[in-house]
Protein backbone atom coordinates (compact mmCIF):
# COMPACT_ATOMS: atom_id res chain seq x y z
CA UNK A 1 0.00 0.00 0.00
CA UNK A 2 0.66 3.40 -1.03
CA UNK A 3 -0.83 6.43 1.13
CA UNK A 4 0.07 10.06 -0.49
CA UNK A 5 -1.18 12.96 2.13
CA UNK A 6 0.26 16.47 2.75
CA UNK A 7 2.91 15.81 0.11
CA UNK A 8 4.22 12.72 2.36
CA UNK A 9 4.59 9.26 0.77
CA UNK A 10 3.32 6.75 3.30
CA UNK A 11 4.56 2.89 2.51
CA UNK A 12 3.69 -0.38 4.00
CA UNK A 13 0.78 -2.76 4.89
CA UNK A 14 0.44 -0.54 8.24
CA UNK A 15 0.22 3.13 7.34
CA UNK A 16 -0.14 5.92 10.01
CA UNK A 17 -2.00 8.88 9.73
CA UNK A 18 -2.71 10.06 12.76
CA UNK A 19 -0.85 12.88 12.80
CA UNK A 20 -2.38 14.17 9.70
CA UNK A 21 -5.31 16.56 9.28
CA UNK A 22 -7.36 14.61 7.65
CA UNK A 23 -10.34 13.07 8.48
CA UNK A 24 -10.91 9.10 9.42
CA UNK A 25 -13.98 9.58 6.77
CA UNK A 26 -11.38 10.89 4.35
CA UNK A 27 -9.38 8.31 4.46
CA UNK A 28 -12.44 6.03 3.61
CA UNK A 29 -13.10 7.80 0.85
CA UNK A 30 -9.42 7.40 -0.58
CA UNK A 31 -9.44 4.16 -0.01
CA UNK A 32 -12.60 3.19 -2.53
CA UNK A 33 -11.76 6.00 -4.74
CA UNK A 34 -9.43 6.16 -7.99
CA UNK A 35 -7.83 9.20 -7.09
CA UNK A 36 -7.05 11.81 -4.67
CA UNK A 37 -9.52 12.74 -1.90
CA UNK A 38 -8.94 16.34 -0.46
CA UNK A 39 -5.20 15.97 -0.93
CA UNK A 40 -5.29 12.03 -0.08
CA UNK A 41 -4.55 9.14 -1.78
CA UNK A 42 -4.51 5.38 -1.50
CA UNK A 43 -3.12 3.15 -3.55
CA UNK A 44 -4.12 -0.17 -2.91
CA UNK A 45 -5.83 -3.55 -4.35
CA UNK A 46 -9.39 -2.89 -4.54
CA UNK A 47 -11.79 -2.84 -1.68
CA UNK A 48 -13.72 -6.10 -1.73
CA UNK A 49 -16.20 -8.09 0.18
CA UNK A 50 -15.24 -7.06 3.86
CA UNK A 51 -15.39 -3.41 2.94
CA UNK A 52 -18.57 -3.54 1.89
CA UNK A 53 -19.87 -4.15 5.04
CA UNK A 54 -16.63 -2.78 7.29
CA UNK A 55 -14.35 -0.52 5.71
CA UNK A 56 -13.76 1.55 8.96
CA UNK A 57 -13.13 0.32 12.58
CA UNK A 58 -14.02 3.24 14.59
CA UNK A 59 -15.52 3.91 18.61
CA UNK A 60 -18.79 3.07 18.18
CA UNK A 61 -19.28 0.79 14.46
CA UNK A 62 -22.36 0.78 13.80
CA UNK A 63 -22.15 -2.48 11.85
CA UNK A 64 -23.91 -5.96 12.52
CA UNK A 65 -21.88 -9.10 13.41
CA UNK A 66 -23.38 -11.22 11.69
CA UNK A 67 -22.93 -9.21 8.45
CA UNK A 68 -19.71 -8.23 8.77
CA UNK A 69 -18.48 -11.54 9.99
CA UNK A 70 -20.28 -13.07 6.58
CA UNK A 71 -18.54 -10.49 4.63
CA UNK A 72 -14.95 -11.37 6.28
CA UNK A 73 -15.88 -14.87 5.21
CA UNK A 74 -15.82 -13.42 1.51
CA UNK A 75 -13.60 -11.91 1.49
CA UNK A 76 -11.16 -15.42 2.00
CA UNK A 77 -13.16 -16.79 -0.83
CA UNK A 78 -15.82 -18.94 1.13
CA UNK A 79 -18.92 -19.59 -0.27
CA UNK A 80 -22.44 -20.08 1.42
CA UNK A 81 -24.04 -23.02 0.32
CA UNK A 82 -27.20 -20.77 -0.38
CA UNK A 83 -25.11 -19.16 -3.26
CA UNK A 84 -26.51 -21.32 -5.66
CA UNK A 85 -29.94 -20.70 -4.96
CA UNK A 86 -29.65 -17.01 -4.20
CA UNK A 87 -27.64 -16.09 -7.50
CA UNK A 88 -30.55 -18.03 -8.92
CA UNK A 89 -33.38 -16.21 -7.14
CA UNK A 90 -31.67 -12.88 -7.85
CA UNK A 91 -31.90 -13.19 -11.61
CA UNK A 92 -35.53 -14.41 -11.68
CA UNK A 93 -36.74 -11.42 -9.68
CA UNK A 94 -34.33 -9.38 -12.35
CA UNK A 95 -35.88 -10.78 -14.81
CA UNK A 96 -39.82 -10.80 -13.57
CA UNK A 97 -42.07 -7.49 -14.49
CA UNK A 98 -44.92 -6.50 -13.48
CA UNK A 99 -47.57 -4.73 -15.68
CA UNK A 100 -48.93 -1.23 -13.93
CA UNK A 101 -51.95 -1.28 -12.70
CA UNK A 102 -52.89 2.18 -12.49
CA UNK A 103 -57.34 2.71 -12.79
CA UNK A 104 -57.28 5.85 -10.81
CA UNK A 105 -58.21 7.88 -14.34
CA UNK A 106 -61.23 4.98 -15.12
CA UNK A 107 -62.47 5.62 -10.90
CA UNK A 108 -62.75 9.03 -11.39
CA UNK A 109 -64.16 8.90 -14.85
CA UNK A 110 -66.91 6.32 -13.46
CA UNK A 111 -67.62 8.46 -10.22
CA UNK A 112 -68.10 11.59 -12.18
CA UNK A 113 -70.64 9.63 -14.81
CA UNK A 114 -72.18 8.57 -11.27
CA UNK A 115 -72.85 12.19 -10.15
CA UNK A 116 -74.05 13.73 -13.24
CA UNK A 117 -76.49 11.09 -13.36
CA UNK A 118 -77.98 11.76 -9.60
CA UNK A 119 -77.76 15.47 -10.45
CA UNK A 120 -80.05 14.91 -13.70
CA UNK A 121 -82.03 12.45 -11.89
CA UNK A 122 -83.30 14.91 -8.98
CA UNK A 123 -83.58 17.45 -11.63
CA UNK A 124 -85.98 15.09 -13.83
CA UNK A 125 -87.87 14.66 -10.53
CA UNK A 126 -88.01 18.46 -10.11
CA UNK A 127 -89.34 19.03 -13.61
CA UNK A 128 -91.98 16.09 -13.08
CA UNK A 129 -93.39 17.89 -10.07
CA UNK A 130 -93.42 21.56 -11.86
CA UNK A 131 -95.21 19.90 -14.85
CA UNK A 132 -97.77 18.06 -12.69
CA UNK A 133 -97.91 21.65 -10.17
CA UNK A 134 -98.71 23.37 -13.30
CA UNK A 135 -101.28 21.12 -15.31
CA UNK A 136 -103.16 20.89 -11.81
CA UNK A 137 -103.21 24.64 -11.73
CA UNK A 138 -104.33 24.72 -15.14
CA UNK A 139 -101.49 26.73 -16.35
CA UNK A 140 -99.52 26.76 -19.51
CA UNK A 141 -96.98 23.73 -18.70
CA UNK A 142 -95.44 23.86 -22.37
CA UNK A 143 -92.58 25.19 -21.36
CA UNK A 144 -91.97 23.43 -18.46
CA UNK A 145 -92.52 19.85 -20.62
CA UNK A 146 -90.18 21.02 -23.10
CA UNK A 147 -87.36 21.20 -20.31
CA UNK A 148 -88.53 17.42 -18.76
CA UNK A 149 -88.16 16.37 -22.49
CA UNK A 150 -84.54 17.48 -22.46
CA UNK A 151 -83.73 16.44 -18.95
CA UNK A 152 -85.15 13.19 -19.32
CA UNK A 153 -82.80 12.83 -22.58
CA UNK A 154 -79.74 14.29 -20.82
CA UNK A 155 -80.62 11.62 -18.12
CA UNK A 156 -80.67 8.60 -20.32
CA UNK A 157 -77.55 9.64 -22.11
CA UNK A 158 -75.87 9.85 -18.55
CA UNK A 159 -77.02 6.48 -17.33
CA UNK A 160 -75.50 5.13 -20.39
CA UNK A 161 -71.99 6.27 -19.84
CA UNK A 162 -72.19 5.53 -16.27
CA UNK A 163 -73.16 2.07 -17.40
CA UNK A 164 -70.49 2.26 -19.89
CA UNK A 165 -68.12 3.68 -17.43
CA UNK A 166 -68.79 0.82 -14.46
CA UNK A 167 -68.07 -1.97 -17.40
CA UNK A 168 -64.74 -0.66 -18.77
CA UNK A 169 -63.74 -0.14 -14.90
CA UNK A 170 -65.05 -4.21 -14.27
CA UNK A 171 -62.73 -5.25 -17.16
CA UNK A 172 -60.16 -3.32 -16.09
CA UNK A 173 -60.27 -4.46 -12.65
CA UNK A 174 -59.88 -7.88 -13.85
CA UNK A 175 -57.00 -7.25 -15.79
CA UNK A 176 -55.38 -5.51 -12.84
CA UNK A 177 -55.67 -8.24 -10.87
CA UNK A 178 -53.61 -10.66 -13.27
CA UNK A 179 -51.04 -7.64 -13.17
CA UNK A 180 -51.22 -8.13 -8.95
CA UNK A 181 -50.71 -11.72 -9.43
CA UNK A 182 -47.78 -10.81 -11.08
CA UNK A 183 -46.92 -8.48 -8.28
CA UNK A 184 -47.64 -10.94 -5.61
CA UNK A 185 -44.65 -13.49 -7.59
CA UNK A 186 -42.34 -10.35 -7.25
CA UNK A 187 -43.45 -10.25 -4.18
CA UNK A 188 -42.22 -13.89 -3.30
CA UNK A 189 -39.49 -13.83 -4.99
CA UNK A 190 -38.11 -10.95 -2.99
CA UNK A 191 -38.78 -12.52 0.20
CA UNK A 192 -37.40 -15.61 -1.30
CA UNK A 193 -33.74 -13.19 -1.92
CA UNK A 194 -33.72 -11.64 0.88
CA UNK A 195 -34.43 -14.97 3.36
CA UNK A 196 -31.62 -16.86 1.31
CA UNK A 197 -29.23 -13.54 1.57
CA UNK A 198 -30.42 -13.63 5.66
CA UNK A 199 -29.35 -17.53 5.41
CA UNK A 200 -26.21 -17.30 3.29
CA UNK A 201 -24.99 -14.40 6.03
CA UNK A 202 -25.66 -17.15 8.69
CA UNK A 203 -23.90 -19.77 7.55
CA UNK A 204 -20.85 -17.87 6.84
CA UNK A 205 -20.74 -15.91 9.93
CA UNK A 206 -21.29 -19.25 11.81
CA UNK A 207 -18.45 -20.86 10.20
CA UNK A 208 -16.31 -18.50 11.38
CA UNK A 209 -17.58 -18.23 14.49
CA UNK A 210 -15.00 -20.10 16.69
CA UNK A 211 -12.01 -18.05 14.80
CA UNK A 212 -13.56 -15.33 15.55
CA UNK A 213 -13.55 -16.10 19.03
CA UNK A 214 -10.02 -16.55 19.24
CA UNK A 215 -9.29 -13.37 17.26
CA UNK A 216 -11.21 -11.52 19.87
CA UNK A 217 -8.93 -12.88 22.53
CA UNK A 218 -6.17 -11.74 20.13
CA UNK A 219 -7.03 -7.76 19.86
CA UNK A 220 -6.58 -5.26 22.04
CA UNK A 221 -10.04 -4.48 23.95
CA UNK A 222 -12.55 -5.91 25.75
CA UNK A 223 -14.90 -8.51 24.34
CA UNK A 224 -16.77 -11.73 25.12
CA UNK A 225 -17.94 -13.84 21.54
CA UNK A 226 -20.07 -16.04 22.99
CA UNK A 227 -21.02 -18.98 21.28
CA UNK A 228 -22.79 -17.41 18.19
CA UNK A 229 -22.66 -13.91 16.60
CA UNK A 230 -25.89 -12.92 18.87
CA UNK A 231 -23.85 -13.81 21.68
CA UNK A 232 -21.17 -11.16 21.57
CA UNK A 233 -21.02 -9.06 24.55
CA UNK A 234 -18.70 -6.10 25.27
CA UNK A 235 -17.35 -3.05 22.89
CA UNK A 236 -18.09 -3.50 19.44
CA UNK A 237 -15.30 -1.53 18.33
CA UNK A 238 -13.61 -4.69 19.96
CA UNK A 239 -15.49 -6.69 17.70
CA UNK A 240 -15.20 -5.30 14.27
CA UNK A 241 -11.37 -5.31 14.61
CA UNK A 242 -11.61 -9.40 15.38
CA UNK A 243 -13.41 -9.35 11.81
CA UNK A 244 -10.62 -7.52 10.66
CA UNK A 245 -8.15 -10.14 11.80
CA UNK A 246 -10.12 -13.21 10.90
CA UNK A 247 -11.24 -11.46 7.50
CA UNK A 248 -8.47 -11.39 4.35
CA UNK A 249 -9.12 -7.66 2.69
CA UNK A 250 -6.78 -6.75 -0.17
CA UNK A 251 -7.48 -3.19 0.65
CA UNK A 252 -6.49 -1.38 3.97
CA UNK A 253 -9.13 -0.97 6.68
CA UNK A 254 -9.22 2.17 8.47
CA UNK A 255 -8.85 2.20 12.05
CA UNK A 256 -9.60 5.19 13.88
CA UNK A 257 -9.79 3.61 17.69
CA UNK A 258 -6.89 4.29 19.84
CA UNK A 259 -5.66 0.60 20.36
CA UNK A 260 -2.25 0.34 18.70
CA UNK A 261 1.03 1.90 19.57
CA UNK A 262 1.85 2.04 15.89
CA UNK A 263 0.41 0.91 12.60
CA UNK A 264 2.81 -1.97 11.98
CA UNK A 265 1.69 -3.46 15.00
CA UNK A 266 -2.02 -2.92 14.31
CA UNK A 267 -1.30 -4.75 10.50
CA UNK A 268 0.42 -7.58 12.48
CA UNK A 269 -1.89 -7.68 15.23
CA UNK A 270 -5.32 -7.29 12.73
CA UNK A 271 -3.22 -9.78 9.83
CA UNK A 272 -4.82 -6.77 7.49
CA UNK A 273 -3.25 -3.93 5.99
CA UNK A 274 -4.40 -0.47 7.74
CA UNK A 275 -4.79 2.96 8.03
CA UNK A 276 -4.78 4.22 11.18
CA UNK A 277 -6.32 7.31 11.57
CA UNK A 278 -7.44 9.98 13.95
CA UNK A 279 -10.38 9.30 16.07
CA UNK A 280 -13.47 11.27 15.09
CA UNK A 281 -13.78 13.07 17.88
CA UNK A 282 -10.27 14.56 17.62
CA UNK A 283 -11.26 16.11 14.17
CA UNK A 284 -10.60 19.35 13.68
CA UNK A 285 -14.00 21.92 14.42
CA UNK B 1 -63.97 -1.65 6.11
CA UNK B 2 -61.36 -0.46 3.71
CA UNK B 3 -58.75 -3.57 2.95
CA UNK B 4 -55.31 -2.87 2.10
CA UNK B 5 -53.30 -5.61 0.32
CA UNK B 6 -49.09 -4.85 -0.57
CA UNK B 7 -47.67 -5.97 -3.53
CA UNK B 8 -43.83 -4.99 -2.90
CA UNK B 9 -41.56 -4.83 0.28
CA UNK B 10 -41.60 -1.54 0.35
CA UNK B 11 -45.18 -1.15 0.49
CA UNK B 12 -45.68 -3.77 2.80
CA UNK B 13 -43.41 -2.33 5.35
CA UNK B 14 -45.15 1.18 4.51
CA UNK B 15 -48.16 -0.61 5.65
CA UNK B 16 -46.86 -1.80 9.00
CA UNK B 17 -45.80 1.55 9.54
CA UNK B 18 -48.73 2.96 9.41
CA UNK B 19 -50.69 0.21 11.36
CA UNK B 20 -48.19 0.78 14.37
CA UNK B 21 -49.07 4.31 14.14
CA UNK B 22 -52.74 4.33 14.01
CA UNK B 23 -53.68 1.83 15.87
CA UNK B 24 -57.27 2.82 16.70
CA UNK B 25 -57.80 3.08 13.11
CA UNK B 26 -56.55 -0.58 12.10
CA UNK B 27 -59.13 -3.23 12.46
CA UNK B 28 -57.62 -6.30 11.55
CA UNK B 29 -53.83 -6.65 10.71
CA UNK B 30 -53.06 -9.76 8.24
CA UNK B 31 -49.54 -10.15 6.95
CA UNK B 32 -48.80 -7.86 3.96
CA UNK B 33 -52.72 -6.53 4.11
CA UNK B 34 -55.08 -4.85 6.97
CA UNK B 35 -58.47 -3.87 7.30
CA UNK B 36 -58.81 -0.48 8.14
CA UNK B 37 -61.91 1.58 9.65
CA UNK B 38 -64.40 3.09 7.62
CA UNK B 39 -63.38 6.97 8.78
CA UNK B 40 -62.30 9.35 7.03
CA UNK B 41 -58.86 8.52 8.54
CA UNK B 42 -58.79 5.25 7.41
CA UNK B 43 -59.49 6.31 3.79
CA UNK B 44 -56.45 9.46 4.56
CA UNK B 45 -53.86 6.38 5.41
CA UNK B 46 -55.14 4.07 2.30
CA UNK B 47 -54.91 6.78 -0.16
CA UNK B 48 -51.61 7.56 1.37
CA UNK B 49 -50.27 4.71 0.83
CA UNK B 50 -51.45 4.38 -2.36
CA UNK B 51 -49.49 7.78 -3.75
CA UNK B 52 -46.65 6.39 -2.62
CA UNK B 53 -46.43 3.32 -3.81
CA UNK B 54 -48.80 3.43 -6.56
CA UNK B 55 -49.95 0.03 -7.84
CA UNK B 56 -48.41 -1.95 -5.31
CA UNK B 57 -51.11 -0.78 -2.89
CA UNK B 58 -54.70 -2.15 -4.01
CA UNK B 59 -57.44 -0.41 -1.68
CA UNK B 60 -60.90 -2.28 -1.77
CA UNK B 61 -63.94 -1.14 0.32
CA UNK B 62 -65.75 -3.84 2.07
CA UNK B 63 -68.90 -4.67 3.57
CA UNK B 64 -69.82 -7.32 6.30
CA UNK B 65 -71.81 -10.60 5.07
CA UNK B 66 -75.48 -10.84 6.66
CA UNK B 67 -75.93 -14.63 4.91
CA UNK B 68 -79.68 -14.22 6.51
CA UNK B 69 -80.09 -10.98 4.21
CA UNK B 70 -77.30 -11.63 1.37
CA UNK B 71 -77.32 -15.34 0.64
CA UNK B 72 -79.84 -17.38 -0.93
CA UNK B 73 -81.50 -19.63 1.58
CA UNK B 74 -80.47 -23.10 -0.22
CA UNK B 75 -77.24 -21.80 -0.52
CA UNK B 76 -77.21 -21.74 3.39
CA UNK B 77 -78.78 -25.21 3.37
CA UNK B 78 -76.26 -26.45 1.23
CA UNK B 79 -73.16 -25.66 3.37
CA UNK B 80 -74.44 -26.34 6.55
CA UNK B 81 -75.75 -29.89 4.77
CA UNK B 82 -72.37 -30.52 3.54
CA UNK B 83 -70.30 -29.69 6.55
CA UNK B 84 -72.65 -31.89 8.28
CA UNK B 85 -72.21 -34.92 5.68
CA UNK B 86 -70.95 -38.31 6.54
CA UNK B 87 -68.17 -39.17 4.61
CA UNK B 88 -65.47 -36.14 4.78
CA UNK B 89 -64.11 -37.47 2.15
CA UNK B 90 -66.61 -36.97 -0.37
CA UNK B 91 -65.98 -33.79 -2.53
CA UNK B 92 -68.82 -31.06 -2.48
CA UNK B 93 -69.96 -31.98 -6.38
CA UNK B 94 -70.68 -35.47 -5.63
CA UNK B 95 -72.39 -34.80 -2.32
CA UNK B 96 -74.63 -32.07 -4.23
CA UNK B 97 -75.97 -34.65 -7.61
CA UNK B 98 -79.20 -36.19 -6.56
CA UNK B 99 -80.21 -34.17 -4.04
CA UNK B 100 -81.79 -30.77 -4.32
CA UNK B 101 -78.43 -29.08 -3.14
CA UNK B 102 -77.04 -27.05 -6.15
CA UNK B 103 -74.40 -28.25 -7.87
CA UNK B 104 -70.99 -26.52 -8.24
CA UNK B 105 -71.35 -25.20 -11.57
CA UNK B 106 -74.69 -23.58 -10.72
CA UNK B 107 -72.92 -21.78 -7.28
CA UNK B 108 -70.34 -20.29 -9.72
CA UNK B 109 -73.10 -19.09 -12.58
CA UNK B 110 -75.07 -17.57 -9.85
CA UNK B 111 -74.84 -14.10 -8.65
CA UNK B 112 -74.44 -12.93 -4.66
Amino acid sequence: MRVVVDGRTLTGRGVDLRDATVPPGTVVEAVFADGPVDGVRVRSPPPGPLHDELAHVEPSPAVSLRGALAAAARSRGERAPEREALVEARTALAAHEVPTVDLAAERRRTAEAGGRERELSERVAGLRGRVQALREAGLDASEAEAELREAVRALSEAETERVAAEQRLDSLRAAASEARDARRRRLALQDRVSNLERAARRSLAERLYAEFRAAVAAVPGEGDAGGAPGEYEGDPATAALAVVRVASPAAPVVVSVDRFDDAATAARRLDAPVVLARSPADATP
Amino acid sequence: MLLVVTYSREARTSLRNACRSHEATVARRLGRAALLEETCLGAFLALRLREKHGGDVQVERTAPLNEYADVPADVRAAAAAYEARDAPSTPYGKFASGTEHPSPAALRDREL
